[in-house]
């Protein structure tokens, strides 16, 4: 069916349609806010949010993007600003760990490239890694991730330039297995 | 050049090695997150029609406090320490109460006689209601929150009675009811007098 008939209808109130509409864009959805959340449970509050949202404001779409594109600037929306509340929760939570003298243990003295790689994605700037992880890994282009952050194509360029340059650094251990 | 060329290489190492960053564990749970999905458009499109009445019920509430506080001018004043906020939402509180303690005591009374038709719906419009006062600043004093947690556990049970066939599962609420001491608890909770006002000059 036609994107644009699939709009009309769940602004009509077509229930079927909805879920044709969630069926469709559900997936890709799913892993963006897993990628850039890393926990399941997480990632599932962040997709339905931005369903419920999606469906609640779906009359000011206008078109001008596909609707993924718009779906995704959603998706963006609502899992970094969800991040940002469990970051200062987290924060809370390990300054009451210090207070009483418990110790997460350092992940640094971890050898495996998996984990190193994840501490080391991790400690990017929040702009690096969300352009990162939507470009490197999850395949958006440049044009997709401006309009879904709301920034030039230039900039998500410029962005993850400056990411992998600091990934480079944090991963130097590592040069022998990518210039062999 | 070599240069160039490093960089290349290592940014195709990167995207190879960086798949398995926070890759999701299977397939995502379509099923589970659309029933989510619907429970919570539900209850907001309700939450809206609830804040409503709220606000009318906030309304109201503050109209019978100014009353109450015009007609006792010159010898009755609020507690010192009660601000005008506080003491709406301690009336609306006590009102709510005051209800929900008819109505359990009517289900359990009614349950007895066979009729439970009417409480699941009844039971609804409650539990909005103790949502609400749970977000409320109702809710800071801990036995009150406390209570209100008890209430919307039992609110929660009975709203999922079906109409007619639900005699076993309306026994088990009312068992958890007593284990819990729901009803005793709320009876203690409601304040003699509507309104918390004190005599000018008493201590």
């Amino acid at each position: 069916m036609d994107e644009r008939d699939l709009i009309n209808r769940v602004r009509a109130g077509d229930d079927s349609a909805e879920r044709a509409l969630y069926d469709a864009h559900v997936d890709r959805v799913y892993r963006l806010a897993y990628r850039l959340a890393g926990d399941e449970a997480l990632a599932q509050d962040f997709t339905q949010e931005t369903f419920i949202r999606a469906f609640e404001k779906l009359d000011t779409f206008r078109g001008d993007s596909a609707l993924s594109t718009w779906l995704h600037t959603i998706t963006t929306t609502v899992v970094l600003n969800g991040l940002r509340k469990v970051k200062r929760f987290h924060r809370r939570e390990a300054d009451l760990e210090a207070a009483d003298g418990v110790s997460g243990g350092r992940r640094e003295s971890e050898p495996d490239l998996k984990v190193r790689m994840r501490d080391a994605i991790d400690a990017l700037p929040q702009g690096y890694r969300t352009v990162f992880v939507m470009h490197d890994i999850e395949g958006f282009t440049h044009e997709e991730i401006g309009v879904a952050l709301g920034v030039e194509t230039g900039t998500s360029k410029a962005q993850l330039s400056r990411a992998r340059a600091k990934l480079r650094e944090s991963l130097a251990d590592f040069r022998g297995e990518w210039i062999a | 050049m070599m240069m160039d060329n490093d960089d290349n290489k290592f940014d195709q190492w990167l995207q190879d090695a960086a798949k398995t960053y926070n890759a999701p564990p299977g397939p995502a749970p379509r099923e589970a997150m659309w029933a989510q999905i619907q429970v919570e458009r539900a209850l907001g499109a309700r939450r809206v029609v609830v804040r409503r009445s709220w606000v009318r019920w906030g309304l109201a509430a503050a109209a019978v406090l100014l009353v109450g506080i015009g007609i006792g001018r010159g010898t009755m004043v609020p507690e010192r320490d009660t601000t005008g906020n506080a003491l709406v939402y301690q009336l609306a509180a006590t009102q709510y109460l005051s209800r929900t303690e008819t109505f359990l005591t009517g289900f359990r009374a009614d349950l007895r006689a066979g009729r439970v038709d009417a409480f699941p719906g009844q039971a609804r419009d409650l539990l909005a209601t103790t949502r609400l006062l749970l977000d409320s600043p109702a809710a800071d004093d801990p036995r009150m929150q406390a209570l209100l947690e008890d209430l919307e556990l039992v609110l929660v049970q009975i709203s999922q009675m079906e109409a007619g066939r639900d005699r076993r599962n309306a026994d088990l609420i009312t068992q958890d009811m007593d284990q819990r001491n729901v009803l005793p608890k709320l009876r203690s909770a409601i304040p003699a007098g509507p309104v918390p006002v004190r005599t000018q000059g008493a201590t």
